[in-house]
């Protein structure tokens, strides 16, 4: 990471050290969402929270901006993708819209388990796409 | 003995949000505001322990987390006049 500006080195040093575990953090949602609270939602805007960090400290030029905003919307595209990709394969195994045990696992406990959590990964990525979507363009350089 | 600490810490809030509103001048506020999420992470800690729910301490980490953003962005505004990266 590159300053781009004389900035304050307190807040830089504190969101370098904060920006990974915040990261580490929003995984750690996403994957415990259905033992605590959490999940999918929640993983994702913290996640998006620590590259809006990441962009208001150290601060973003042109090329950054334009790769940030392309990576942002295909995650968001990508993770409804996912959604309903599972959703769908449910029912084409058979079962109802989002029916996890129709999923094609020999467990239909660990079909339950691994449909919840494709699901919440899901959720993360849109929702972290779609938050640093809306950030780049309401707070991005470039007017289009 | 929880409780007790939880109220300390409600009493807290209560004058750092006085100091929210009154404060003369605009960092008095946002000082005030982030002492009161400091109370806030340490409220959901406390509630945790008084209710036997260890989860409420993931609510607090994130709690802190986010306080700590939305700090910086309010500073970073107010020294520039826009959020533009």
């Amino acid at each position: 990471m590159k300053a781009r500006r004389a900035d304050n080195p307190v807040t830089e040093t504190v969101s370098a050290l904060l920006i990974p575990f915040m990261q580490i953090y929003a995984l750690y949602l996403i994957a415990h969402g259905d033992l605590g609270p959490g999940g999918g939602f929640q993983g994702g805007a913290v996640f998006a929270a620590s590259l809006v960090l990441r962009a208001i400290v150290f601060g973003l030029d042109a090329d950054e901006e334009r790769r940030y905003e392309r990576l942002a919307g295909a995650c968001a595209s990508a993770g409804v993708l996912l959604y309903g990709g599972i959703g769908l394969l449910c029912m084409l195994r058979g079962g109802a819209f989002l029916d996890y045990k129709a999923l094609p696992f020999a467990d239909p406990k660990t079909a339950y388990h691994l449909g919840v959590y494709g699901i919440e990964l899901g959720v993360g990525l849109a929702v972290a796409g779609a938050l640093l979507l809306l950030f780049m363009k309401t707070a991005g350089s470039r007017d289009d | 003995m929880f409780e007790a600490a939880a109220l300390a810490v409600l009493l807290a809030a209560a004058m750092a949000l006085s100091r929210a509103l009154t404060g003369p001048s605009i960092y008095d506020r946002i000082l005030a505001v982030n002492v009161m999420g400091t109370k806030t992470v340490t409220l959901l800690a406390l509630i945790g322990f008084i209710y036997e729910r260890p989860h409420f301490l993931d609510i607090a980490i994130t709690y802190a987390l986010i306080n700590f953003i939305a700090t910086i962005a309010f500073l970073r505004y107010r020294e520039r006049g826009d959020l533009r990266i």
